[in-house]
């Protein structure tokens, strides 16, 4: 169930998650993040986003924190050869299910579906790889790539080449810069500064991530939740589903599920929410 | 010696003329232990009574009312009848559901069920108690609305006594008739057009000995526990707002059926909601007998009188037919009381006709979506069987269909013939297979699957094998609810549904049964159910869905797409087959 399908037909999500984290000093993939991880945060961010299937490369032997239902885990070959590795082993583990896939790392915080979509549009039918160049540098962990680059960036790795940039070189580009990128009105609407790309690499960084107020989220409630002053749309501040639940004063037990976007329903209370979400609380008890 | 909760036979009554006869159908152990009653047993007497090939509006047909071995305990939900016959309107099983005292009254008549047959010379009712049968003319009541029937026919005969009754539809052989008793309805599949064919205004019964259960103060127990359990949150939204408390959330979610199914959101859903009348309408509760929910919610009309209204009668004369205006579905709501047709088929075949004549495939300038008045006018045509659009209508939207052609035939709301309840199938497709396949044709209350579509349990935007499983799984619940019988919205009460039912009904029957029996009794009934209807002539052709469901996506609200391709319905349905353990026809193997 997701935001967006692409008109390529399914599209992946790769989320690199077996960086050193050395700056950080412990592992980003295991930092909280409103109740859950940084590495939920993401994986969930995608899965409700994308069409296809959403895979986690992690380093041989890592220990990951809990991931969304449905969420696979894949290994890098060798540990601590670089992203370009772990793009590899991404795409590799999900080209039969999908012709391309958005890759990123696990520590981007902001990452919106709008962004999301936009990169996935931004590639071209010439183009083997969609590259953002935001915020005043290339982003290859934001970016979308064709599933059949898993054995030419593999070959690259086994030859030693481990940058993305080598990789870009023997295929086509397709370069979204700021300009491009905001010209999407969803982009420009719910991520004007494109937070999508910011990543926490540093204590200072995770701190001021996690210190932001959560997005504004429109909240419904609807039939019996209704009651006790909650009918009708609000905003409120709200990281995940449950904060918006806790927001109007819901408790979500099994007895109420959630809409999300009028498409996707929910009982997850971990589901990441961003700007311009409308979550519709409804009685599980449907029908009659 | 029956086991608790029954008497061990059903009453099958042959009328004829001004008379009737009586006969006792022995019900052994085995037979009531396999098929408990409702729905099930009712299967079983049909199986048994229905020459095969009979026209369902033909004197021979058998009209069973069934009950219950829970009828009569103090279970809460339990007073609950099934009417089980072969629908004039799918030419297949239909089996409706109704909650009354009639249900009380019937049982302890001293039978399980009670079978009707046969033709009177004039307008007539039957009536049933333990001294036996006996038929009585009523032609005066000709025309009636079945309340004012049941009125009179308490004045008459007494106060003792019971009656199920239809009006003026059910005289006229609409094929989508229901039977009525205290304003609620059998109404699905044209059972009411059954009793008329045999010229039976009502049939009537009167209590006159017991059923003893098995251990009385165990079922007591049972009951006090799960009356308070029916005060929970799994029922709040029954007993705050009632069923119309869907409208808005399924507008919400894209699954409101709108405008004969080409949208599934409406721009008038607030006008409807249960919330807003709430606030500006005065409302008033009400619950069937021996019910502790109290789920009916009684609104005041402008200009005097009230109505109750549910989600499907304001889905299928509201959004479906493009009205907005509540006052307009309260009159078309009333209407259909009045003339004692089911509003899922009216709503949906009148919705069909808007269509038709907005197409031009049905020279009728007024009949218009958002007409609430052109509702009202074409409710009373097939009310009356008008000559012309009245007789066309009055067959339901699948022979419509056939007579006017065109193509109109695919976008006709209906599976089987029976018209579909207010749930999209484009966007809960879990409930796509279960609306398919089901024995009595597009159909909420036999296959609830759009419980797992709206639980997260599966993707509703992409049916596949969850979904098969979702579907089998609600499609076997109903069966044991609906044969024990309980009211389904105490469904969400059960943890463990097939545990706890078998621990209700333990100490009525004084059987010592379990889930898995109960299951296995659920997947008999219904492969009962296949059995007849491919006896009836049903095909695997059958289990589909309109061609518009299946050929044209619906835009989301969020501008997503909806599609179901008829690959993947067919898909869900083999897979559907292969559960059962049914052939690649769907007829079961042994």
């Amino acid at each position: 169930m997701v935001d967006v399908v692409s008109s390529e037909g399914p599209a992946a999500g790769v989320v690199l998650a077996g960086g050193r984290s050395s700056r950080m000093g412990t592992a980003k993939a295991a930092l909280e993040w409103h109740g859950s991880t940084l590495l939920y945060r993401t994986t969930a961010l995608l899965a409700r986003t994308l069409d296809g299937p959403v895979v986690v490369v992690a380093a041989p032997g890592q220990d990951l924190p809990a991931l969304p239902a449905g969420v696979a885990v894949t290994e890098d070959p060798v540990e601590g050869r670089g992203p370009l590795q772990g793009i590899a082993a991404g795409l590799t583990a999900v080209a039969e299910r999908a012709s391309q896939a958005f890759v990123c790392s696990t520590d981007m915080p902001f990452l919106h579906p709008a962004f999301v979509r936009c990169v996935l549009g931004g590639l071209t039918p010439a183009a083997d790889v969609a590259l953002p160049f935001a915020r005043g540098f290339r982003q290859p962990l934001a970016a979308v790539y064709r599933t059949s680059l898993a054995g030419p960036a593999a070959e690259l790795v086994a030859d030693g080449m481990l940058k993305p940039g080598m990789l870009f070189a023997r295929c086509t580009v397709t370069s979204l810069d700021d300009a491009r990128l905001l010209s999407d009105p969803d982009v420009a609407r719910f991520d004007p500064d494109l937070d999508s790309v910011v990543n926490v690499n540093e204590p200072a960084d995770y701190a001021a991530a996690r210190g932001r107020k959560p997005a504004e989220v429109v909240v419904e409630c609807f039939g019996a939740l209704a009651s006790d002053g909650r009918r009708g749309p609000r905003p409120v501040a709200a990281a995940t589903l449950a904060a918006a639940a806790d927001a109007v004063g819901l408790t979500l037990d099994r007895h109420v599920v959630a809409a999300l976007n009028g498409d996707q329903i929910t009982r997850d209370p971990l589901l990441p929410l961003v700007a311009g979400d409308t979550v519709a609380f409804l009685s599980a008890d449907a029908g009659g | 010696m029956a086991p608790g909760g029954y008497f061990g036979r059903a009453l099958v009554v042959d009328v004829a003329g001004d008379a009737a006869t009586a006969a006792p159908l022995p019900l052994d152990d085995a037979v009531l232990r396999a098929y408990l009653g409702g729905v099930g047993l009712g299967t079983w007497l049909l199986h048994t009574l229905s020459p095969a090939g009979v026209d369902p509006l033909a004197p021979e047909a058998p009209l069973a009312f069934v009950f219950s071995p829970l009828v009569g305990t103090p279970l809460t939900t339990s007073a609950k009848f099934a009417v089980v016959a072969t629908s004039p309107l799918t030419g297949l099983l239909t089996d409706a559901l109704a909650s009354s005292q009639f249900a009380i009254a019937g049982k302890l008549t001293g039978h399980d069920a009670i079978v009707v047959r046969g033709r009177a010379s004039v307008l007539s009712v039957v009536l049933v108690d333990a001294s036996g049968v006996r038929v009585e003319p009523c032609p005066e009541l000709a025309g009636l609305p079945a309340a004012d029937a049941e009125t009179a026919l308490s004045a008459r005969f007494g106060r003792g006594w019971r009656s199920a009754a239809i009006g003026p539809a059910g005289e006229r052989g609409v094929r989508f008739a229901t039977i009525s008793h205290d304003g609620r309805h059998a109404g699905r599949g044209g059972l009411g057009a059954v009793l008329g064919a045999k010229n039976l205004k009502a049939v009537l019964v009167r209590a006159g000995t017991k059923a003893a259960v098995a251990d009385a103060p165990a079922v007591l127990a049972a009951a006090r526990d799960l009356r308070a359990r029916s005060f929970g949150p799994a029922t709040a939204k029954y007993r705050e707002l009632g069923t119309l408390a869907n409208l808005l959330a399924f507008n919400a979610v894209s699954t409101l059926p709108t405008r004969n199914f080409t949208a599934a959101t409406f721009d008038g859903a607030p006008r409807l909601a249960a919330e807003e009348l709430h606030e500006l309408r005065g409302v008033a509760r009400n619950s069937c007998a021996s019910c502790s929910i109290g789920c009916e919610h009684i609104y005041s009309r402008r200009g005097g009188g009230s109505q109750r209204m549910e989600y499907e009668n304001v889905f299928a004369l509201g959004p479906m037919c493009g009205v907005s205006d509540p006052d307009d579905v309260f009159a078309a709501s009333a209407r259909c009381d009045e003339l004692g047709i089911d509003t899922i088929s009216a709503g949906g075949t009148i919705a069909w006709a808007m269509e038709c004549a907005e197409r031009g495939l049905l020279d009728e300038p007024w009949l218009r979506f958002g007409d609430g008045a052109a509702l009202l006018r074409a409710l009373d045509a097939i009310g009356t069987r008008s000559p012309g659009l009245g007789e066309l209508l009055a067959q339901g939207s699948r022979h419509a269909a056939g007579v006017v052609g065109h193509g109109s035939i695919d976008f006709a709301p209906q599976v089987k013939g029976l018209e579909l309840p207010g749930y999209e199938p484009r966007t809960l497709q879990a409930m796509a297979l279960g609306l398919a396949v089901n024995s009595r044709g597009a159909d909420h209350n036999r296959s609830g699957a759009y419980e797992a579509d709206l639980s997260g349990e599966v993707d509703r935007l992409d049916g596949g094998d969850p979904h098969v499983h979702a579907a089998i799984a609600t499609e076997d619940r109903a069966a044991v609810m609906d044969s024990m019988i309980l009211c389904k919205f105490l469904r969400g009460v059960f943890t463990d549904p097939f545990t706890e039912w078998a621990a209700l009904l333990a100490p009525v029957t004084g059987w010592d049964l379990d889930a898995d029996e109960l299951r296995a009794t659920a997947r008999r009934i219904v492969t009962a159910k296949r059995a007849f209807n491919l006896r009836a002539g049903a095909t695997a052709a059958d289990d589909t869905l309109p061609a518009r469901m299946l050929e044209t996506p619906l835009v989301l609200a969020s501008g997503r797409s909806a599609a179901l391709t008829a690959d993947t319905l067919r898909s869900m349905v083999a897979g559907y087959y292969a559960a059962r353990g049914w052939d690649a026809e769907g007829r079961p193997c042994t």
